[in-house]
């Protein structure tokens, strides 16, 4: 049994943001219909990664990712019958997950104003790039956008840039700001489930991605308020961090040495060097002071030690030292392993997959794949025949006139 | 007026520096009755903090970075070296529906504290434990530093500009607070599952696995095909121009997507239908993206042109993905923010007038939610034992003087 195996969820919604919303949910026990364009469905099926790189709509490791344990239905709901049987199903559920833009579902008539009017106990959580007001709500943002105009992107990478004029500020890895939107609806979304405890009361949950994002870097955001902080981007103006991205001969290591014990201890792996014991190392301000040339002596032992013993040794006086794992390293990492973190599953069309799994343990009512990713369309009949009371002779009609 | 959720739900903190106590800020602002466990000998790390780089803060109730992250808590004192302190968070746990903690070791066991322990206390006892690697494995005692943990799950091999190297990930707090907000979450399925069941749990959070949860697409590339990918900086894998391009003054960008042909158009529109964007090496979205390079230097011909508002402005209104690029000393004047209400002002009582940003909660057109100032250390101990645990006033005073509330 799931932990929130009673509550009945619709996905509205696209790519990532809205249905992490939903698979955070549906993961652990949830029952939630995911609602697909005809035709081409959710446009995650044609992000990838692909099995050899053959682009194929029910092959993309994204949306098989995004969207296990989830119930699949087509509507076209720019038509009237499919608005209606949208609406219906809305009404049978708890909770409606979307993250259309807010004018499209103004126009729509899926407005919360509408919709709870004939359900007033529904929790509809709308999730947008800026909210569902202010002078940006009208704005189009991707993972790019969202992530730069939050002040992410001005921090990366950490400790600047040679250059401010030539090396942009940097987003990094792609997704990261779409993911986080969909999880800060999960808990927005939760925050309402409770809310409605007492009186029954359903609530329109409003996520702005752009406030989720600016959430995350509250600590500079308070420095900046309180302390009158202004970062930039020329590197040695931030105060250092005594960390280390340092190359191997064979690899990359990231190293903190932020402490006196951590720093006593990693002088000792590199076997007691008689630089280390300068005055200019001599505590941690001076250290903090003297990190550009700690860094370069560093550099000088590391390029020619062994990344892993290097790792090992570090590791073993309680230095924090990890390699630069690239995802073949992570992925057959010991420590996820030992963890059975990864996921297998087996999927009609593409056989199986391997995907990241809980990133929770609970005790009591486990994470878990009931289901795989849902086929285009693959419920429709379950859904629409067995809870609606359509017909199969309903559905052909419907598929002929492009509803479903 | 907005019942708050979890109001009637009472929580026992231990948790610690940053990934933990957003944890139970998110609680905390939801309604919880958060009390934040610490003691004078160990008072959470962050309260010495000073964003300049500083480590020294003048007393342990000034530091905006503790603040930031602990608002609307209630702070109380507990010195657990000694029994009777144990014996005391043994009180405040036997009312509480929640234990949250984020140690590096198995330090709620050597206090008598691991979960079968607190189920004695209470049955339907839930129990959150955050750490870096989680609480099995060989990795379980390993230091949970963001950067490590970056390093571990592969995010930072994918950090960098297209075609360069990893650099480390800079956006402070990113690896901390997402890892915390997926064991609110937990917490809260948790909490639900035990309204209707009555049963409680364990919740093992493992931040390196919530690294790797935002990374499928990364590592089903080489699940399915062996491929190991490399850094993308501001580009995309399907769409260009997708970048960030430098605009007039210094350290000025904007942003700029294109995702399809109209809008594609829409762009060579509002820049005024350049000759070259008739080229041939444009014509579509996929030689477009196989030129990016030349288009990206023929875009910011036009970018430098203008401000990073005044060109996100012009292409907004043309209906172009845009956005200038900002510092978090720009976001705190962000007009969009300031008209949502995100920045929240508290009085405190030993920092005076305190803004911070609040969480990203709004219900039906309003910021939601419960924001009181971080407390000082110990604030609520008066609140905790007197009320609370209704100790008499002789025994309250006796224990402060053998330092057990301390």
């Amino acid at each position: 049994m799931g932990a929130l195996s009673d509550l009945k969820v619709i996905e509205w919604g696209e790519f990532i943001s809205g249905p992490y919303c939903g698979k955070l949910l549906a993961d652990l026990g949830a029952e939630v219909v995911k609602v697909e364009k005809p035709g081409y469905g959710d446009r995650s099926r044609s992000y990838g990664p692909f099995p050899q790189d053959l682009p194929h709509t029910e092959k993309s490791g994204l949306y098989l990712y995004l969207n296990t344990n989830k119930l699949g239905v087509t509507l076209n709901w720019a038509s009237v019958t499919g608005a209606e049987i949208l609406k219906e199903l809305v009404t049978q559920a708890d909770i409606l997950i979307e993250n259309h833009s807010p004018r499209e579902v103004e126009e729509l008539g899926f407005d919360y104003r509408t919709l709870s009017k004939a359900h007033p106990g529904l929790v509809m959580t709308s999730i947008t790039p800026f909210g569902q007001s202010g002078p940006y709500h009208d704005y189009k943002a991707c993972d790019l956008v969202s992530f730069h105009v939050s002040g992410l992107a001005h921090m990366n990478p950490s400790g600047g840039v040679d250059d401010i004029q030539e090396e942009p500020p940097l987003r990094g890895k792609s997704l990261q700001a779409d993911f986080l939107a969909g999880l800060s609806g999960a808990i927005a979304t939760m925050s309402a489930v409770f809310a409605r405890h007492a009186t029954g009361q359903g609530r329109h949950v409003d996520l702005s991605q752009h406030e989720a994002l600016a959430s995350v870097i509250r600590r500079d955001l308070g420095a900046a308020t309180y302390e009158g902080l202004e970062r930039i981007r020329v590197k040695g103006a931030q105060p250092s961090t005594e960390t280390l991205l340092g190359q191997c001969r064979d690899g990359q290591f990231f190293v903190v040495c932020n402490t006196d014990r951590f720093w006593a201890n990693w002088v000792e792996v590199m076997g007691n060097p008689e630089w280390a014991a300068s005055e200019l190392f001599q505590d941690r301000a001076a250290r903090r002071e003297n990190w550009d040339a700690a860094k370069i002596m560093i550099e000088e032992w590391a390029k020619d030690q062994s990344l892993g013993e290097l790792v090992r040794a570090a590791q073993a006086r309680r230095v924090p030292c990890m390699p630069v794992n690239t995802v073949k390293e992570s992925t057959n990492s010991e420590q996820l392993a030992a963890r059975n973190y990864f996921a297998e599953v087996d999927r009609e069309e593409v056989g199986r997959v391997r995907f990241p799994g809980a990133p929770y343990k609970l005790s009591q009512t486990p994470w878990q794949v009931q289901r795989p990713a849902p086929l285009l369309g693959e419920h429709n009949e379950e859904v629409l025949c067995g809870r609606l009371g359509y017909s199969r002779q309903d559905l052909a009609v419907m598929r002929a006139e492009g509803v479903i | 007026m907005q019942e708050l959720p979890l109001e009637g739900i009472r929580v026992a903190d231990f948790c610690h520096v940053w990934a933990g106590p957003h944890v139970t800020q998110w609680l905390a602002v939801m309604g919880a009755e958060v009390i934040k466990i610490e003691s004078h000998l160990r008072p959470d790390l962050t309260r010495s903090f000073f964003a300049g780089g500083k480590t020294l803060m003048p007393g342990l109730n000034q530091s905006v970075d503790f603040a930031v992250l602990n608002y609307t808590k209630k702070g109380c004192t507990i010195n657990m070296t000694l029994p009777r302190g144990i014996e005391l968070v043994k009180e405040i746990i036997k009312l509480s529906d929640v234990v949250t903690e984020n140690f590096g070791g198995p330090v709620m066991e050597r206090w008598g504290l691991g979960y079968p322990d607190l189920k004695k206390l209470r049955a339907d006892i839930i129990l959150y434990s955050g750490s870096g690697f989680g609480r099995t494995g060989p990795y379980k005692e390993f230091p949970a530093y963001a950067p490590i943990i970056d390093a571990f799950a592969g995010l930072t091999s994918l950090n960098g500009y297209a075609g360069g190297g990893p650099v480390p990930f800079g956006v402070g707090g990113w690896t901390d607070l997402t890892a915390a907000q997926h064991g609110a979450f937990a917490i809260l399925a948790a909490l639900h599952h035990r309204f209707r069941t009555g049963e409680g749990q364990h919740i093992d959070l493992s931040m390196s696995e919530v690294g790797c949860a935002f990374l499928p697409d990364a590592i089903m590339d080489y699940t399915m095909n062996d491929r190991v990918q490399r850094p993308q900086g501001n580009r995309d894998i399907a769409m260009a121009p997708h970048g960030c391009y430098r605009c007039q003054g210094e350290d000025n960008w904007v942003t700029i997507a294109v995702s399809t042909d109209e809008e594609w158009e829409a762009l060579c529109h509002a820049m005024g239908d350049p000759e070259w964007a008739d080229d041939e090496r444009f014509r579509d979205g996929l030689s477009r993206w196989t030129n990016q390079e030349e288009l990206d230097r023929l875009i910011q011909g036009w970018t430098s042109n203008y401000t990073d508002w005044q060109a996100a402005v012009l292409l907004q209104e043309a209906g172009v993905m845009a956005g200038p690029t900002l510092s978090p000393q720009a976001v705190v004047q962000d007009r969009h923010l300031a008209e949502r209400g995100f920045f929240i002002d508290m009085d405190h009582p030993e920092m005076g007038k305190v803004r911070l940003p609040r969480l990203p909660l709004n219900m039906n057109h309003s910021p939601f939610g419960k924001y009181e100032h971080a407390p000082s250390i110990g604030e609520h101990n008066d609140y905790v034992f007197r009320e609370l645990l209704k100790m008499p006033e002789e025994e309250i005073a006796r224990l402060q003087e053998e330092q057990v509330i301390f």
